[in-house]
């Protein structure tokens, strides 16, 4: 089975495993499969029923957007990593919709 | 909570004053220890956010570079526990885009002011469970 590496903070979601063997004869079967086996993954890796726009697969560390996408098969011995990019900034005026201050420590929107 | 050693806070704090008055970025490398995220090593990376004018107010880690941290991780035994960067004359709250663009509950977002140049002080958040906003973390600085 291939393997699926978890990274460190979706661990808790998938019974504090590092990686996680699953079923699957490509990668988007493989990671719907995980999501399967623990439901409250997917809402940190699926959006709408894909991959959220930040999460990245990479099959023996080749980015599958360069292969088949979710269509690219997996084998026995394949590992999967998920990849996040990661971007952000500073706060500016014209930032197309409001936050505030919740108990001085968080920001919601509102 | 979010645990930094000493030294390890200065190089974050010195990073985001030569990166000024750009974005500096980079992984915290560490371990998750009974919730806490513990560091125990930096991986600056560059901002790769595509137009350069614009990285005075926004950053980006490409997966490329997030690939080569997590592999840099394991080599080392470790975890990438959370991103460091800074916001350039600017308060280190967690702004919308930092929230939009927000990956998973777990990692620290410890984010660096830096007024003309100079480092000031740093915040670290986490994204809410249900990915509704960022909640603060205590920081110990070791």
């Amino acid at each position: 089975m291939p393997t699926i590496r978890i990274p460190t903070p979706l661990r808790q979601y998938a019974g504090d495993q590092s990686a996680v063997s699953v079923e699957g004869h490509t990668a988007g079967d493989a990671l719907d499969r995980l999501a399967q086996s623990y439901p409250e993954l997917r809402q940190h890796l699926f959006e709408n029923g894909k991959l959220r726009s930040f999460v990245n697969i990479y099959l023996n560390e080749e980015d599958i957007r360069y292969l088949d996408g979710p269509e690219t098969e997996v084998k026995e011995d394949d590992t999967l990593m998920i990849i996040p990019s990661i971007a952000g900034g500073c706060l500016l005026e014209d930032d197309p919709w409001n936050v505030k201050r919740v108990n001085g420590a968080s920001i919601t929107r509102r | 909570m979010l645990k930094v050693p000493a030294q390890l806070q200065k190089k974050i704090e010195s990073h985001g004053a030569v990166s000024y008055p750009y974005e500096g970025c980079g992984l915290l490398l560490g371990q998750r220890n009974d919730g806490d995220n513990v560091v125990v090593g930096l991986y600056p990376v560059e901002n790769r956010w595509e137009v350069e004018a614009e990285r005075r107010v926004r950053f980006q880690i490409t997966p490329e570079d997030m690939l080569q941290a997590e592999l840099a991780a394991m080599r080392q035994d470790l975890d990438i526990v959370g991103i460091f960067h800074s916001h350039p004359d600017d308060r280190p709250i967690a702004s919308p885009r930092d929230l939009a663009w927000a990956t998973w509950p777990g990692y620290s977002y410890l984010i660096t002011e830096v007024r003309g140049g100079q480092p000031g002080a740093s915040r670290s958040w986490q994204l809410r469970p249900d990915r509704s906003g960022f909640l603060e973390e205590d920081i110990e600085i070791q």
